[in-house]
């Protein structure tokens, strides 16, 4: 008899962490492109389309940048939190909390401030909004030992129904009162209105993005806080012997992946729709950001490259359905995303592990 | 001489990277213990393996009373009378142990007849020394007991040559000294022993012939009569090594660690190093774990160098002079991921930022000094021998010269040369005018370096003892709550 086992690579090679994910795009188009031909379609002008629309026409990719900076804030809130084993699935309802504060603040605080201190006042508003929509997951988890898996992620619904109601549901301080048929909410100043590149819908909020990942990288590489992360990562039961704040770490890693997820929500108020959008919002971006980090292993530079290129199989995706003649909905780009994270993680586990062949020993 | 029972001949066994047995003969004799002695990874468990059946020899062959036997699985090693008791026991706690002993035996009835059972297994046992009642759940037996039973089992299933693979590491020296009869019973009744252990002194008082093992080779097959510890562990070893005990150099002075707990009330002087005997789970972490400042005692108090430090962390103690080594080394005492570099910075106080370069040569030096074998100050801590992974956490903890440590099981599954190391390391903090704190279920380890030895029976200490001349027999009795 003869079986196959998975066995572990003795020592991973640098060069099977830039294969993994090659091959494993690539295996993912071919298992699209069964589906593909299997609806009568064409695969290579499906990819031709979607190369188009997402990445290699400047529109396209511009686009895309756009689509991606909310990936890149809930993809390091869920990559820094993830890597400490502190499962924060919540940046969904982190990035509506942090929209609300920072509309708010955008409308209640930017008249009174010059431009700079009200920009400031936005994505600040952002941060506080989703740091405290994680205080309490994070003193439970610290002190009582809850899962935090699942009260951030019930937290989501309780922040999703609440945006919905400051502008759906009630005439909130949100809520824009000349908007009587379907209900809108107020814009916020324009002092706190992110700039735009160009003729491009990329705003400022991608330079804040990218900052964040270098000052995310410089935490864990040089600080004595990013080192008790690591220790606490790796072993509870050495930083506790190391005498390293156990409960102080775990709230405070917990309050800045909050705050990173909040983020995500002030820089798309602040810089993509200028008010608070329920419907704009609500794109599972958070959701999508743990998918990002996972893919990314975590790395804060891989996460800005993965979420730029989440983000531009979704914008294809749009834009393929909208353009005629394509015959192309939405559900396909879905699929593709779907199929292309089940394989990078099935690349993952080939990265660590090789196939062997095994001989049963005869009986 | 008798012809051997079982007889191995040029065994090869090997594993993708390693050659675990490298040309192994060895005769083993009815009427005889014989024991194979070796370092970790020397290659006994796996030709113990080899011997029952477990693993197939890539080359070399196998004879029973001299006809030549391929074993496919342990089965086929019981059918031949080759029976393998194994040092982690695979017994059901909830059956009787009769129950278990009809486990998986084929030529039992289907329905099995438990009485007949029962006088089978007493018989067998009264023989050999070995009481046991058949009707006890083995979930109640002690370790001592479980180990009767495994033993009782082998034997019932045929077993001409028994396989011991270290039997004695779970054992407290009463319980060694029963196993001890049973196995001297066992020869006499003309079976074979076979008994695998690294302990020099528990090979030199039971066996009657020794094989030597090195990195997968016999580098010596001796008549324990012929020879003394100390040519066995160069043969082990490679090389003269002193394991002798060692005392303090000069008389204590003041106590640099006070303890008063209850049920515990301990001083170690600076240039002492007081040992704590006893059997694990008597209360040897809770204790290590209370001077560390990582438990807050109820009552009572810890003074490291006249500071109260008393339930106020991990770092208060360290301050006041504390090097803690734990029983974990990796995992607790190491993050196994880390780096050595890392590592090292562990227990360190550390600024806002962390210096990089100045840990890589601080691991640098360490590695040198400590002759820790890595590929460098990035290596990660994982992938390091315990030996080298012990240097690693001592190299730290000795560092900035603390008053006190307290090391906990330092050389528990290190080999011969490590331990000689480790026990120099302490060794020689003494000398420095330390105060050690040795807590160690090895009772020849507390034995060779104590000045003062304490056993910890529940929590408490129930003897106490200058290490010169401690009587061996009575630490034993009150290491089992007997006093």
């Amino acid at each position: 008899m003869t079986s196959f086992a998975l066995e572990r690579r003795p020592a991973p090679r640098w060069w099977h962490a830039v294969l993994a994910p090659v091959v494993s795009v690539f295996a993912a188009l071919l298992a699209g492109a069964v589906f593909l031909l299997l609806t009568d379609r064409s695969p290579s002008t499906v990819y031709r389309a979607l190369l188009e629309s997402g990445f290699t026409t400047w529109f396209g990719f511009t686009d895309t940048v756009s689509v991606a900076i909310p990936l890149i804030f809930t993809g390091l809130a869920a990559a820094f939190a993830f890597r400490m084993n502190l499962y924060n699935i919540g940046a969904e309802g982190q990035l509506y909390a942090g929209a609300i504060a920072s509309a708010w603040a955008g409308l209640a605080l930017a008249p009174h401030l010059p431009r700079p201190a009200a920009l400031v006042a936005v994505l600040l508003a952002g941060a506080i909004g989703g740091a405290t929509w994680i205080v309490v997951p994070a003193l439970t988890r610290a002190f009582l030992g809850t899962s935090e898996i699942i009260t951030t992620l019930l937290l989501n619904y309780v922040a999703l129904y609440l945006m919905r109601y400051l502008i759906f549901g009630s005439a909130s301080y949100w809520r824009d009162p000349t908007s009587t048929n379907f209900p809108q909410g107020k814009v916020i100043d324009p002092k706190a209105q992110l700039a735009v590149f160009g003729d491009t819908r990329v705003h400022w909020g991608l330079v804040v993005a990218l900052a964040l990942v270098v000052v995310f990288w410089a935490v864990r590489a040089f600080t004595s806080f990013g080192f008790d992360m690591k220790v606490l990562g790796d072993s509870p039961a050495a930083a506790r012997y190391a005498g390293i704040p156990v409960a102080r770490t775990v709230i405070l890693v917990l309050l800045v992946s909050g705050a990173l997820g909040g983020l995500a929500g002030a820089s798309e108020v602040a810089g993509r729709a200028y008010t608070l959008d329920p419907n704009g919002l609500a794109l599972s971006l958070g959701y999508t950001g743990i998918v990002v980090a996972a893919l990314a292993r975590y790395n804060p530079f891989a996460v800005a490259l993965v979420a730029i290129a989440m983000g531009g199989l979704q914008n294809a995706g749009i834009s393929l359905q909208s353009t005629p003649g394509n015959h192309v909905p939405i559900a396909i780009s879905y699929m593709l995303e779907g199929i292309v994270l089940l394989f990078a993680l099935g690349g993952e586990v080939f990265r660590r592990h090789r196939l062997v062949l095994r001989r049963a020993v005869p009986a | 001489m008798d012809a051997p029972v079982l007889s191995a001949r040029g065994i090869v066994k090997r594993f993708p990277g390693v050659v675990a047995n490298d040309g192994v003969d060895l005769d083993v004799r009815r009427g005889e213990v014989h024991t194979v002695l070796g370092e970790n990874g020397a290659g006994k468990s796996t030709l113990a393996a080899v011997l029952s059946g477990y693993y197939r020899p890539d080359e070399g062959e196998l004879r029973v009373d001299g006809e030549r036997v391929t074993l496919h699985s342990p089965r086929d090693g019981l059918a031949r009378g080759i029976g393998m008791v194994h040092q982690h026991f695979r017994l059901v706690d909830r059956f009787t142990v009769a129950e278990n002993i009809a486990l998986g035996d084929g030529s039992q009835p289907v329905v099995l007849d438990t009485s007949r059972l029962e006088r089978e297994v007493t018989a067998l046992g009264e023989r050999f020394g070995l009481s046991i009642d058949p009707r006890a759940r083995v979930g109640d037996l002690s370790v001592g007991e479980r180990q009767r039973v495994e033993i009782v089992n082998t034997l019932y299933r045929g077993a001409d040559v028994l396989l011991l693979d270290e039997p004695t590491a779970v054992l407290t020296p009463r319980e060694v000294d029963v196993l001890f009869a049973t196995v001297r019973a066992l020869r006499a009744a003309g079976r074979a022993v076979v008994f695998i252990s690294h302990k020099l002194g528990e090979v030199m008082e039971v066996s009657d012939r020794i094989t030597v093992m090195r990195n997968g080779r016999v580098t010596g097959d001796v008549r324990a009569a012929d020879t003394d510890a100390r040519e066995l562990a160069r043969m082990m070893v490679g090389r003269d090594v002193d394991l002798s005990p060692r005392r303090a150099p000069r008389a204590p002075a003041a106590p640099m660690l006070r303890v008063r707990l209850d049920g515990i009330e301990l001083d170690v002087r600076a240039g002492e190093l007081v040992g704590v005997a006893g059997v694990a789970g008597n209360g040897q972490l809770e204790l290590a774990e209370t001077i560390a400042g990582l438990r807050t005692p109820p009552a009572g108090r810890v003074e490291i160098g006249g500071v109260d430090v008393t339930g106020r962390g991990a770092r208060a103690a360290r301050r006041a002079g504390l090097a803690y080594v734990p029983e974990d080394r990796l995992g607790t005492g190491l993050a196994p991921s880390l780096t050595i570099a890392e590592n090292l910075l562990l227990t360190r106080r550390r600024g806002f930022f962390v210096n990089r370069r100045r840990a890589a040569a601080q691991a640098r030096d360490a590695i040198e000094r400590f002759d820790i074998k890595a590929s460098g100050p990035d290596a990660v801590t994982r992938v390091l021998s315990g030996g080298n992974a012990q240097r690693v956490l001592l190299a730290r903890e000795l560092a900035g010269e603390p008053r006190v440590l307290v090391a906990a099981a330092p050389t528990r599954g290190l080999d011969v040369g490590a331990t000689e190391a480790v026990r120099e390391l302490l060794d020689a903090f003494r000398a420095r005018g330390g105060a050690v704190l040795l807590l160690s279920e090895d009772l020849d380890e507390v034995l060779a370096l104590s000045d003062r030895i304490v056993v910890l029976y529940r929590g408490r200490i129930a003897h106490e003892t200058p290490g010169d001349g401690a009587d061996v027999e009575q630490i034993g009795y009150a290491m089992a709550g007997v006093v």
